[in-house]
């Protein structure tokens, strides 16, 4: 089956924007004057957390997370070999501390606002055709800095805190092969320099998938290691500040979009951890809405 | 060109894989590890409370990492469990009760510097807690060892940071000397509502005071809690609303009574691991009799008494003396 790809690198853009659990760069390109922006909803929640060397069946303080996000995504296809990508999220995070805990703490169960804007350049490398399909090696760069004024030095408060106030720049390098027959797999490795004592990051993400006009979906396994200059939570070097804290972490998902009307479509996914470090193993599911143009 | 090309992609989509698949986050890569003192209570179920109070105290961060006042870096924990916060009426929702600077000492009288594993403890020894050294008494009874009043149900777990010995109640050291402490509950130092209000009111009214505050002394006190002086009030007619209504009762008369809340030995005092069912001496003309020794409690009867107290908060630890709260005044016949 010879798809027209470049209809289908139009009509995907995928930001599952379940937060950093997944690359933010899809391993597919827009051509030139497209674009899409895409509105996403999530919810993911864990009352487990990943600590050194165990894993506990309770949020020190807050019992239960829930995090919730409404996500804007937009790409744009400068050239057909110069893509860029700007998300923006909004999120809330709701522990359920009994009202006891707050008041002796001083906390509350609550944070919420922006949280980091990132702009991204992709630049396909070389595209090659190759054992029935083709190849495309995309190099990506770029920034994400905090956008609102969330706290994340309030002790174990944070532990809701809604992002890490780190300013990060990206370097990925990935590979898509797609054939013809519309199946496809995405291998993406990289590297995160982040501020504000969080640990640097390596970053890998593989995604198989079918891609075709009438309907997107994949499966992916991310990964994330920190640098171990990191530090556990409750370990040696914890001072209660969770930026600083060494997060890793293996998530697996699947993503899947529907083309519906004039340049509309729909799009939904689930995830989950299966392993982790300094991090709740939190389960989410998102679903949006996306126009292409 | 173009093969260089292709063999990077190939090249970078197995580098992806293998990355993905070879760096998986795996919970075997740190088993060897061993989780702090803070992790440990965070981990088990059975120190949710004190998980709560070392983060409501401020010492969850201390107990994370190694100590910095001991050469092995490490600390000793006598860690209370849930059941022992719970004979003070705490847990996790009610540990507001206590003050948070009352909370943080009690803590660190739970803890102390270096490395103390059950084979090196023996009875009659002692410890020095990290509450400005303040000292810990080991004692045996029944086959068991208790530190203070509190029993040792499981010792010598290892931390990366030290050990943890879990105890069964929760100790209590107040810094001061027996009149201080009384003064703490009734300032509401202690808990964020007074105690022990009218028990100081009634020692203050019978110039007691100065003797409660002997620093060569070694008192055993049994403190009547504010419920058990109203009750007093009413058993006698009168009607107890503040603390200076126990100056209705005549002075000479409270005072014989206040003498026999405390044991005539004054050289020795006693927690409850130390004592046993019988009559003994009070300062006062009547005798104190102890019912039998259960479950870390023993019930406190005067002669005139037609029911025993009971002891709502045993082992206080006081610079001259120990405490035991108990629900009645104590009465001659």
């Amino acid at each position: 089956m010879k798809i027209n790809l470049k209809l289908l690198g139009g009509m995907l853009f995928m930001l599952p924007l379940t937060m950093a659990a997944q690359s933010p760069i899809s391993g597919f390109m827009k051509a030139k004057g497209e674009g899409s922006i895409t509105v996403t909803q999530s919810r993911e929640d864990y009352s487990d957390v990943f600590l050194v060397p165990n894993k506990v069946n309770s949020v020190p303080v807050f019992n239960k997370v829930t995090t919730k996000s409404v996500s804007l995504y937009a790409e744009y296809g400068f050239s057909d070999r110069l893509n860029f990508v700007v998300s923006l999220p909004y999120i809330q995070t709701t522990g359920e501390a009994t009202p006891a805990t707050l008041a002796n703490n001083g906390f509350e169960n609550e944070r919420s606002g922006f949280q980091d804007v990132s702009i991204y350049g992709k630049y396909k490398i070389k595209s090659y055709e190759v054992m029935n399909g083709n190849l495309d090696i995309i190099g990506a760069l770029g920034v994400e800095t905090p956008l609102g004024n969330y706290d994340v030095d309030e002790g174990l408060q944070s532990i809701i805190a809604i992002g890490n106030r780190s300013t990060d720049i990206t370097g990925l390098a990935i590979a898509n092969y797609k054939h013809n027959s519309g199946i496809f797999a995405i291998g993406q490795v990289g590297y995160s320099l982040r501020s504000n004592e969080v640990p640097n990051a390596l970053i890998s993400e593989l995604k198989l998938g079918y891609a075709a006009s009438v309907i997107y979906g994949d499966i992916f396994i991310a990964n994330q290691l920190s640098s171990s200059d990191g530090v556990d939570i409750l370990g040696q070097g914890f001072t209660g500040f969770f930026p600083a804290t060494r997060v890793n972490y293996t998530r697996i998902g699947a993503n899947m979009f529907v083309p519906i009307v004039k340049g509309f479509g729909l799009t939904a996914g689930i995830n989950t951890y299966i392993e982790g470090r300094n991090l709740g193993d939190s389960t989410g599911a998102y679903s949006g809405i996306s126009y292409s143009f | 060109m173009k093969n260089i090309y292709k063999k990077f992609g190939i090249g970078l989509t197995l580098c992806s894989v293998l990355l993905t698949a070879t760096s998986c986050e795996n919970s075997s890569s740190y088993e060897d590890e061993l989780p702090s003192i803070a992790n440990i209570a965070v981990s088990n179920d059975a120190f949710s409370t004190l998980e709560a109070a070392a983060i409501n105290g401020g010492v969850a961060g201390v107990l994370s990492n190694s100590n910095p006042n001991d050469a092995s870096g490490d600390y000793t924990v006598f860690a209370p469990n849930n059941s022992a916060f719970a004979r003070l009426g705490l847990d996790e929702s009610t540990l507001g009760v206590l003050q948070t600077p009352f909370l943080t000492n009690t803590l660190l009288y739970h803890v102390s510097n270096g490395n103390l594993p059950s084979s090196a403890i023996a009875a009659n020894g002692t410890s020095a807690s990290a509450l400005g050294g303040l000292t810990r008494r080991f004692v045996s009874r029944d086959g068991s060892l208790f530190i203070n009043g509190s029993k040792i149900i499981a010792t010598d777990i290892t931390a990366e940071n030290g050990t943890v010995h879990v105890i069964d109640k929760v100790m209590i050291a107040t810094g001061g000397n027996v009149v201080e402490s009384a003064i703490a509950l009734q300032s509401a130092s202690v808990f964020k509502n007074p105690e022990l209000s009218y028990l100081v009111e009634a020692v203050v009214y019978a110039e007691l005071a100065e003797a409660l505050s002997n620093p060569a002394a070694k008192f055993t006190v049994f403190a009547p809690n504010d419920q058990a002086f109203i009750n007093l009030g009413t058993a006698l007619g009168l009607t107890f609303d503040e603390p200076a209504d126990v100056r209705m009762i005549d002075k000479d008369l409270l005072t014989a009574v206040l003498l026999n809340h405390v044991f005539a030995e004054t050289s020795k005092d006693s927690f409850t691991s130390e004592l046993n069912a019988g009559s003994y001496d009070a300062l006062g003309s009547d005798t104190i009799t102890l019912g039998t020794y259960n479950n870390g409690v023993l019930t406190v009867r005067g002669s005139g008494n037609t029911s025993p107290a009971n002891m709502v908060i045993p082992d206080v630890q006081t610079t001259n003396g120990i405490v035991h709260v108990i629900d009645q005044v104590l009465l001659p016949l």
